[in-house]
């Protein structure tokens, strides 16, 4: 009963102290937000336009490869460059904030070490930027795409994303900062993930054994209620249950690990 | 309503060494301890009143930057309860939080937050803050552009206009240069004189009895003694005194002495106003550099003529005589004599200094010059080594200094 409330407890506080920690420093997290994009688009010609203009070219790429090069088709449903721009979106997102999480503790280094700083503010603020500026191309994506109504349900992808990643937020800033070798192997990481996630590829295309194996993995699921609630696509109950008891599996544990966490970062940078 | 501005109990911090990196993630990962502890701060009881001037000092290594970090909550306590009531400003890695890129003004916005101030807050100081840095219109450039002085300008106007309770200050009782270095002091005496709450680490100890009400000396990261500045300063001093070797680093030992009585904590360059224009030294109707004279039997007279700025009280000046090896064996300082200096028809301040019958004993001394603020604590500049006076005597007495005396019979 006791490691039940405990851990009932720990995932309670995983999800309420990074955001209440947000609410009661809501003006610092704000100024640290702009610093984050003047930190990405200083000295550069294009300025502001860089977060934009980065996941578009990336987007362009994949359609060329896939769409052009590799003349890839779906059988029916929505054609196949809507489809992967559906999914690469969020998919990229994901991917800087995982990436960006491994680096968390070192990156923001100069603003705790000498300073009070409430650290649980961190894992919210690398999802942030990528969730408002993606969340934004998102919607005028889909408004070309689907119309209003699918741009407004869009806005919805990435709020749910930023919910689901928040335990694994709070997670691999640990590992990355403890074990260095995590940091080197998780651009591998993303990138079989990606693989494994229909993103690039429709499930129905995969060889019949395959199509269960990719079910492993959470994001096929996420990527499937993506589709689902942006493109009108066909998903189940099980592909919202099996991604959400991940998640509770996860919150509790990694709330544990980061507050355990805390009084060793600033000894070790 | 509480009127301790800071409680500590049994407050402690050690260092957790791990024989491997990896021990610490099994740790994490486990919650149980696989770690050797490395004593920065024993356990500490303590107590600071609102409004009270602690002084904290110790040798390097005592312990004193782990609790002033600690107390500035940059650093987690291993053990105890820290209450702090009130907001507490740091001057301790005066722009740490300081991003390069960002304008002076984001930077503004950006530090006040670290420091809990909400936007409103901020808007209501930022032309104080702003206007006592004195940068004009670099305010609106990246911070990488500043120069180191404008740089720690702004990070001080920024420390000392949160409205804090509590100011915590690491050896520095001023920053920046010349007349910024005089309005830095300025403010922390003003919040000396407000009342407010003031802990000050420092290794001079001329400092920290002018200042403190109460004086906490750390020894190897536990309170060796808390009281009375004069009382526990002297013991301190003592103890330092004995425990300095007696061959190699005598120098050493006694070079800090000295430069206690030149630096007030850092030494400001000759830009500071006001500066020293001359020193005249006169034994008999000699003056010069370098003298020669009879104990007990040779007068001598110091002249400081000096610049007394602008804009500030008239400064002060003090003296002191040191030996070969940097001791300082006595001074005089105008502030503690209660004498107001003069100033010339050319407007220059004057201080002039006669010792008669000067009773130093055989051996050679320096003339060390300090030309110091109203109150004799900030220093605006000083010259060490100001004259050499090589003593003879008739007698044979030992020593340095013959006191006054009589045999009673």
């Amino acid at each position: 009963m006791n490691f039940i409330q405990a851990y009932s407890r720990n995932i309670f506080n995983g999800l309420l102290v990074p955001i209440k920690s947000v609410a009661g420093s809501w003006s610092l997290f704000s100024i640290l937000v702009k610093r984050d994009i003047v930190n990405r688009t200083s000295g550069t010609v294009l300025g502001k336009l860089w977060p934009v203009v980065q996941p578009t070219l990336q987007i362009l790429g994949y359609w060329f490869l896939f769409d052009i090069v590799f003349s890839m088709r779906a059988s029916r449903g929505p054609n196949y460059l809507e489809y992967l721009l559906t999914g690469m979106m969020p998919w990229i997102c994901v991917s800087e904030i995982l990436n960006r999480s491994t680096n968390m503790f070192r990156e923001f280094s100069s603003l705790y070490r000498r300073n009070p700083f409430p650290l649980e503010i961190l894992p919210l603020l690398i999802m942030a930027i990528p969730c408002m500026v993606y969340g934004a191309v998102y919607f005028i994506l889909n408004l070309f795409l689907g119309g209003l109504d699918k741009a407004f349900i869009s806005l919805l992808v990435m709020p749910m994303l930023m919910l689901w990643l928040l335990p694994l937020c709070l997670l691999l800033p640990v590992l990355g900062l403890f074990i260095k070798d995590f940091t080197q192997a998780i651009p591998f990481l993303l990138m079989i993930t990606m693989f494994l996630t229909p993103i690039l590829y429709f499930p129905s295309m995969l060889p019949e054994g395959m199509q269960q194996i990719i079910w492993i993995n959470p994001f096929s699921d996420l990527m499937v209620v993506i589709h689902g609630l942006v493109q009108g696509g066909d998903y189940s109950w099980l592909n919202i249950v099996r991604p959400f008891v991940i998640w509770l599996f996860l919150l509790g544990p990694s709330w544990l690990v980061f507050k355990r966490s805390i009084p060793h970062i600033r000894e070790v940078l | 309503m509480t009127s301790s501005a800071i409680s500590l109990t049994e407050v402690s911090k050690f260092y957790k060494y791990y024989e491997k990196e990896f021990d610490r993630v099994r740790e994490i990962l486990s919650g149980s301890p696989r770690y050797q502890k490395i004593h920065a701060l024993k356990p500490v009881s303590l107590q600071v009143k609102k409004g009270e001037v602690l002084g904290v000092i110790g040798q390097n290594g005592a312990g004193k930057s782990t609790l002033l970090k600690v107390l500035a909550r940059t650093l987690l306590p291993s053990t105890g309860e820290i209450e702090i009531n009130g907001r507490v400003a740091a001057l301790l890695e005066l722009g740490a939080s300081f991003h390069p890129e960002m304008s002076g003004h984001e930077n503004v916005y950006l530090s006040c937050a670290i420091q809990g101030l909400s936007r409103k807050e901020i808007d209501s100081v930022y032309d104080e803050i702003v206007d006592f840095a004195g940068i004009g219109e670099f305010i609106h450039r990246p911070v990488k552009t500043y120069s180191s002085g404008m740089f720690v300008r702004l990070a001080f106007a920024i420390a000392t206009h949160i409205d804090p309770e509590i100011l915590i200050i690491d050896e520095a009782l001023s920053v920046g240069d010349g007349a910024f270095s005089r309005k830095s002091f300025d403010r922390i005496m003003d919040f000396k004189s407000e009342g407010k709450t003031i802990l000050f680490c420092s290794h001079s100890m001329y400092q920290v009895e002018a200042l403190c009400d109460r004086v906490v000396w750390l020894e190897a990261g536990d309170v060796k003694k808390i009281g009375d500045p004069v009382e526990v300063i002297t013991q301190y001093s003592e103890l330092m005194r004995m425990s300095a070797p007696k061959e190699e680093s005598l120098d050493t030992a006694n070079e800090e002495e000295q430069e206690e009585f030149e630096k007030d904590v850092e030494v400001k360059s000759v830009t500071a106003i006001p500066r020293i224009l001359e020193v005249k030294v006169r034994v008999g109707d000699k003056t010069g550099q370098v003298h020669k004279i009879v104990s007990e039997e040779s007068d001598l007279e110091i002249t400081v003529i000096f610049d007394k700025g602008e804009g500030v009280p008239l400064a002060s000046v003090a003296v002191a005589f040191s030996g070969g090896d940097g001791r300082i064996l006595t001074s005089a300082g105008s502030v503690h004599d209660g004498v107001i200096l003069s100033v010339n028809e050319q407007g220059q301040g004057v201080a002039k200094i006669l010792f008669p019958d000067l009773a130093l004993l055989r051996g050679n001394y320096y003339l060390n010059i300090a030309l110091l603020c109203e109150k004799g604590i900030h220093l605006y500049e000083a010259i060490r080594r100001a004259a050499e006076i090589h003593v003879e005597q008739k007698g044979l007495e030992r020593g340095f200094v013959k006191l006054p005396h009589q045999w009673i019979s």
